[in-house]
């Protein structure tokens, strides 16, 4: 199997189009997890993978035959999702405060229990709204340590930041969804 | 009896500290009620925070992608060898020409100062003057760029109320040298070139006249202002655009040819 890929692999360097057709098969829906959970929008989950894919495509002289392919995509997903976060945040005119004071206003429907809470589309709504107060990069860091699982050493090297960097940048990020999420944690 | 930071119970939680020191918080989070208290509150936010479930995607997917992409796949780069030996081939091919051409002006007025130069071989000498100095100004501000993409980003990624007093030196270094790339690139009549170093220079200045001990608020501010801006966006575009503009350039080997021979 190893091998195989990597003949698929020195095909795809070669610039054999459908050689990177099997690439993209094989990992557009990792590719496509990723990059919702990190933009947390379908549609500029969409343009994402469609990014990643190009740009794979135009740095396949770049990538080095032993390491993963899939590694090397999921860098590449991470960093055109903040890219796109970054472009999406400069065109919108966010009004984080707004945003979440809107959620925080609804009644809470009748008073249900923590479970219930927890997975209820109010409390979504409102993990959503926290989220997409982060920068992208706080956001980008934070989805790789919290929903990914990565380290923060991993975290450092998909979005080129030292480690202190990266470090923050998930502090950054805890610290304001802490903040934003108090009100539905029945603080002040 | 020592209390740990938001921060040390934040890597606690994700288990990004380990051995001793993973131990000693476990102890002290079971032993001191404050820091239980931080600790159970901030695993109860992060619990909340559940992974999005993304919409599925079927079997099919990756073919629909493929189908989207297909018409649009890019001409792939060259090996990193091939790239640098093409750099490296066009940096020395420029050098000799920009060399060929000073000696050759200087030759001409060294000989005879007192006349004017003959009309041809300086319109080649300034052709190749100009193509030489185009191509010093791509690679000098890609450079540029990505001395200051690592500055951007490390201010976005700052502490807050920390000190920013490196960043800022480093930034003032940047900022002249910015103002001469920009007057380079308008008289080269790179305006795209000018507008993003123009933007840069004015973010720069912002970091470089904020108090070294930034607060958050400080921070954020300045943050915010490169947010607005698209600032780090556009400078990666420009870095990747000027990068690949100098690969497709054509190298000046022929033209330092032509001059060689006037010369000798």
């Amino acid at each position: 199997m190893d091998a195989e890929i990597a003949a698929v692999l020195a095909r795809a360097r070669q610039g054999d189009s459908e050689a990177f057709r099997a690439l993209v098969e094989r990992h557009s829906r990792t590719a496509f997890r990723l990059a919702y959970r990190m933009t947390g929008n379908e549609h500029d989950a969409e343009d994402v993978v469609q990014d990643s894919f190009l740009k794979a495509y135009r740095q396949l002289g770049r990538f080095e035959s032993r390491a993963h392919f899939g590694t090397w995509l999921h860098r590449i997903v991470a960093n055109c999702s903040v890219d796109l976060l970054r472009a999406r945040r400069s065109r919108q005119d966010y009004n984080r405060v707004d945003d979440l004071d809107a959620v925080a206003e609804q009644p809470p429907a009748d008073a249900p229990g923590p479970e219930r809470l927890a997975r209820s589309a109010e409390i979504d709504r409102f993990v959503a709204s926290a989220l997409s107060g982060l920068s992208p990069l706080e956001r980008a860091a934070f989805t790789l340590r919290h929903y990914e699982g990565r380290s923060i050493a991993e975290i450092s090297q998909t979005l080129g930041l030292n480690t202190s960097a990266a470090k923050h940048s998930v502090f950054r990020a805890v610290k304001k969804l802490r903040a934003a999420l108090a009100p539905i944690r029945g603080e002040s | 009896m020592k209390h740990y930071s938001e921060e040390d119970l934040i890597l606690h939680f994700y288990g990004e500290d380990a051995g001793r020191r993973r131990r000693e918080i476990s102890q002290h989070v079971d032993e001191c009620a404050s820091c239980a208290d931080v600790y159970r509150e901030l695993a109860g936010t992060l619990q909340l925070l559940e992974a999005p479930e993304a919409p599925e995607r079927g079997e099919q997917y990756g073919l629909e992608v493929w189908q989207r992409i297909r018409a649009r796949l890019p001409e792939p780069e060259a090996p990193w060898w091939v790239r640098w030996l093409k750099w490296d081939r066009l940096a020395v091919a420029g050098a000799v020409a920009m060399l060929v051409v000073v000696a050759f002006i200087t030759g001409l007025s060294w000989s005879n100062p007192g006349n004017p130069s003959p009309a041809s071989p300086p319109a080649v000498a300034s052709t190749i003057a100009s193509d030489g100095r185009q191509r010093i100004l791509l690679t000098s501000v890609t450079e540029h760029l990505d001395r200051s993409e690592r500055i951007l980003t490390d201010i976005m990624n700052a502490p807050d109320g920390g000190d920013i007093s490196t960043e800022q030196r480093r930034a003032e270094d940047l900022v002249s040298t910015s103002r001469l790339y920009r007057q380079e690139a308008v008289e080269a009549g790179e305006q795209s070139v000018a507008s993003v170093l123009e933007d840069l220079e004015r973010n720069l200045l912002e970091v470089i006249h904020s108090p070294s001990k930034v607060t958050a608020a400080d921070l954020d501010d300045v943050r915010q202002r490169i947010d607005a801006a698209s600032l780090l966006f556009k400078v990666r575009v420009l870095g990747d655009e000027l990068r690949q503009r100098e690969l497709s350039a054509p190298p000046a080997a022929p033209h330092a040819r032509t001059v060689t021979s006037q010369v000798s």
